[in-house]
């Protein structure tokens, strides 16, 4: 594959992941604010949250301060993210494959934090730290990556087959996304195999990303590892994939979002423009017509 | 089950009955409550009612939706259902609970981790239709086919497809009300998304866009409730009668002051009990009329419509309904200036007056509120009640009300209460924020028609019937009289029925009861027993 190919497939491949991720993104946070519909437990609360209680626990609990701890949360998503503490605990058969397959993905991000700090290194002149970190560091977490996450994978894609209660809730675009996963595990795998600088050779084509130099051509195995890990990056924010950003506001501001109500505040003034909208509901009960407001069918009578 | 469900499944066949419920299927109870054949048998399904209503779910009926004449009528209402599925997708029509439904409707992965942790599919026997994610990916399905761009042809790519007709909605209506919305499936999903939640959106899309609701929630439910005051049926004349009379039995009973201000404008407390506790249960606001007077609190009822009853049937299946009647609510307290509202021993009043309605009372309808359960905790540490826990010396567990403790988050105070006035309390396993739903969640308690009260006895109230069992397995016996304290009237309704349908008073010594009943026993000026043991 020629210099100039590539460079054009990855830029317009991460445009495609820049600006779809940020578009799911931002179409979650602009989604309006919604009734309180928190879930014990409530990890911020310092004292409480680790048997689940939470400030509704104090007598006249609006007189006294909340406390609130933020390594409480990070413990909690810490254990979830790395660990997958709800698999260990709900779903333990499930837990062996879909920790190695996460792990798998964590090593690749690790390999490419490795290429960046490598580039780093070799811009500040360090450029002997930079060539260890690409010639055996890059290469060693890569593979290790492409191993355990192709292990997982397999075991996942296993487990939707032969498991008849995950059988029937697989659609076909749940192996798609598996095999699209373990292509680029299985690509990886082979181009560090096949590569023996490997390092390097990525490590040039990051710089002739940020350069824009078409004349660096990669071998074939690492070429065509490159371009699977693109595809799939472009793909991940339309597909349920994107659970790990998702996890933000399902924890954040759903689960978690115990904030009550003050007058004035900004919470107010949101939901107080939400309940002018007009509602369309068609139940005769409800006595909508497309111009009454939310607020004016809260208030209206039932008597007949 | 001949073959695993699948999603297609629930369009199929309209006539026949998805995939049966069968007693012979459910795992089997602890001694003496272990033998199928002494357990009641289900009421059967007369043919004339199969006719005439549709039952094409699991053989069990608790909707009694009528079989529509002509097709035309039937495809009116899957129309009226997709403009419905739309609306709930929309920013303007169901803003209030739009974010979390569509994180849940995007991003799950399958992993089926929520499954176990529903009591109503672990006790069916593991019935497939009552997995947490099987309404949910019906529910996903449709809103990716019907409300996207190009969904159809999406559907079709990504083996998804799913068709939209009468035998979707009808099977869609009926399995809305198998889930108690206890939210345990939500608590072990690994990204956080919410199956309970589904069952909420499901249940609001038929009320407010097809009119379809229980009527036991609906008729006679809100709109009562709206109409007359309470959804008891109980105007504001009958509810003074009823408090009198309540007053005058209780004082004479105890020999205490029992005594229930009404109306009182610029009172410390507002006390919302739910109304049912009159009727039902008199002797749970009598302890509470005892112990608010003995510790002195500035307290009052009102007699305003709706502002008597703490019930709010609009959380389960309508948001505008909720909102109406948190209003009456809040409205009253403003009208007689209170300091805060107290809720009584409702799970369900709890959570739509603490927390879901908390973003639309703005303004000065933002009073405050808590629970009875800090209230009751400062008196009875306050020093102004004298207590002699001997007194209630005999074994005591405790039900968590979802709705108080997993959803609010208000798990001790009332275990520092009852560690500290019952020797022999106990611990279900699990409890706390862990804890099983009673089975009558979500309006089920008050839901018998056709053969529902034997699905919700020996299907969503299986596990904690076993839990109960288990707790006092030390004295399993009817010479031991057992108490389970259930803080909560639709929790009490449930456990009642149950206590019932297995005769578990006369063959346990199992009785059941609120926390108010609990201190009011142990009270050192309390001269007999308040706590009868029989079933009421």
């Amino acid at each position: 594959m020629s210099g100039s190919l590539l460079l054009f497939l990855s830029y317009g491949l991460l445009a495609i992941f820049v600006v779809a991720f940020v578009v799911r993104c931002v179409g979650i946070a602009r989604l309006p604010v919604h009734l309180r519909w928190e879930l014990a437990p409530v990890p911020k609360d310092s004292t409480r949250g680790k048997y689940g209680g939470s400030y509704l626990e104090e007598y006249e609990w609006w007189t006294k301060p909340r406390k609130e701890s933020l390594s409480g949360e990070l413990a909690v998503m810490g254990r979830e993210i790395f660990l997958m503490k709800a698999l260990w605990d709900h779903n333990r058969r499930l837990w062996w494959w879909s920790l190695a397959f996460h792990a798998g993905l964590y090593l690749l991000i690790a390999a490419t934090g490795l290429l960046a700090l490598g580039g780093i290194l070799s811009a500040a002149g360090v450029a002997g730290a930079g060539a260890a970190l690409f010639g055996t560091g890059l290469p060693w977490v890569a593979g290790a990556g492409c191993v355990l996450g192709g292990v997982g994978t397999l075991g996942l894609v296993a487990s939707r087959l032969l498991r008849p209660d995950l059988r029937v809730m697989s659609s076909r675009v749940a192996y798609a996304n598996l095999l699209l996963t373990l292509a680029v595990f299985a690509t990886g795998a082979v181009a560090v195999l096949a590569a023996p600088d490997f390092g390097d050779r990525i490590a040039s084509y990051g710089g002739a990303l940020l350069t824009a130099d078409a004349g660096a051509a990669l071998p074939a195995a690492v070429a065509v590892h490159v371009v699977v890990a693109l595809v799939f990056l472009a793909y991940l924010p339309f597909s349920e994939m994107m659970h790990f950003a998702a996890k933000f506001f399902t924890y954040h501001q759903v689960r978690w979002d115990d904030q009550p109500l003050e007058a004035g505040s900004r919470l107010e003034r949101e939901v107080q423009a939400l309940m002018r909208q007009p509602v369309t509901w068609a139940a005769p009960h409800v006595g909508a017509d497309g111009v009454k407001t939310w607020a004016d069918l809260a208030k209206r009578e039932a008597k007949p | 089950m001949s073959r695993p469900l699948k999603i297609r499944d629930i369009g199929e066949r309209d006539q026949e009955v998805l995939s049966p419920v069968r007693l012979e299927d459910l795992p089997p109870l602890p001694a003496p409550y272990d033998k199928l054949e002494e357990q009641p048998q289900w009421k059967e399904l007369s043919p004339g009612a199969q006719e005439r209503m549709v039952c094409n779910l699991d053989g069990v009926v608790a909707l009694s939706l009528p079989q529509p004449q002509t097709e035309e009528e039937k495809q009116a209402y899957v129309d009226r259902f997709e403009a419905g599925l739309k609306k709930l997708v929309s920013r303007n029509d169901n803003w209030t609970f739009l974010k979390p439904l569509m994180l849940t409707a995007d991003y799950c992965m399958a992993c089926q981790t929520c499954n176990e942790a529903c009591p109503v599919y672990a006790m069916s026997g593991h019935n497939d239709v009552y997995r947490p994610t099987y309404r949910a990916e019906v529910l996903r399905r449709l809103v990716r086919k019907y409300t996207r761009p190009g969904g159809k042809l999406l559907a079709r790519v990504r083996g998804e497809d799913i068709d939209l007709n009468w035998a979707t909605i009808t099977r869609l209506y009926e399995l809305a009300y198998r889930c108690t919305m206890c939210r345990r499936c939500a608590q072990v999903c690994p990204i956080g998304l919410d199956n309970g939640l589904v069952t909420h959106e499901l249940r609001k899309l038929f009320s407010q866009e097809l009119g379809w609701a229980p009527s036991e929630l609906h008729d006679k439910g809100t709109m009562l409730q709206l109409q007359v005051g309470s959804s008891t049926g109980m105007s504001p004349e009958v509810l003074k009668d009823n408090v009198e009379f309540i007053d005058e039995d209780i004082s004479e009973q105890t020999g205490l002051d029992a005594h229930t201000p009404l109306d009182v404008e610029g009172a410390d407390v507002l006390l919302i009990h739910n109304a049912g506790e009159m009727l039902a249960w008199p002797e749970n606001p009598g302890a509470f009329a005892i112990i608010l007077n003995a510790a002195g609190i500035d307290w009052t009822l009102s007699t305003d419509e709706v502002g008597y009853d703490g019930v709010n049937y609009g959380l389960f299946y309508d948001d505008i309904q909720l909102a109406r009647i948190a209003l009456r609510h809040a409205e009253t307290a403003r009208k007689l200036r209170v300091n805060k509202i107290v809720m009584g021993e409702c799970g369900h009043e709890h959570k739509s007056l603490i927390t879901i309605a908390d973003r639309v009372l703005t303004g000065d309808l933002a009073v405050h509120r808590e629970s009875f359960l800090t209230l009751l905790e400062r008196i009875v540490f306050s020093g102004k009640i004298a207590f002699d826990p001997s007194k209630n010396d005999f074994p005591v567990t405790l039900h968590d009300p979802c709705n108080i403790v997993r959803n609010l988050g208000i798990v001790e105070p009332q275990r520092r209460i009852l560690r500290f006035l019952c020797p022999q309390f106990r611990e279900m396993t699990p409890h706390g924020v862990d804890n099983y739903c009673c089975g009558g969640g979500s309006g089920f308690a008050i839901m018998s028609p056709n053969n529902f009260t034997d699905w919700r006895v020996s299907v969503s109230g299986r596990m904690k019937f076993k839990q109960i069992l288990d707790a006092f397995a030390d004295q399993p016996g009817p010479e031991v009289k057992k108490y389970v304290c259930a803080p909560c009237s639709n929790c009490k309704g449930q456990i009642r029925d149950m206590l019932d349908y297995y005769g578990a008073l006369e063959r346990s010594g199992i009785t059941y009861g609120g926390l108010a009943e609990l201190i009011v026993n142990a009270m050192v000026d309390v001269k007999e027993p308040y706590i009868q043991w029989e079933m009421h």
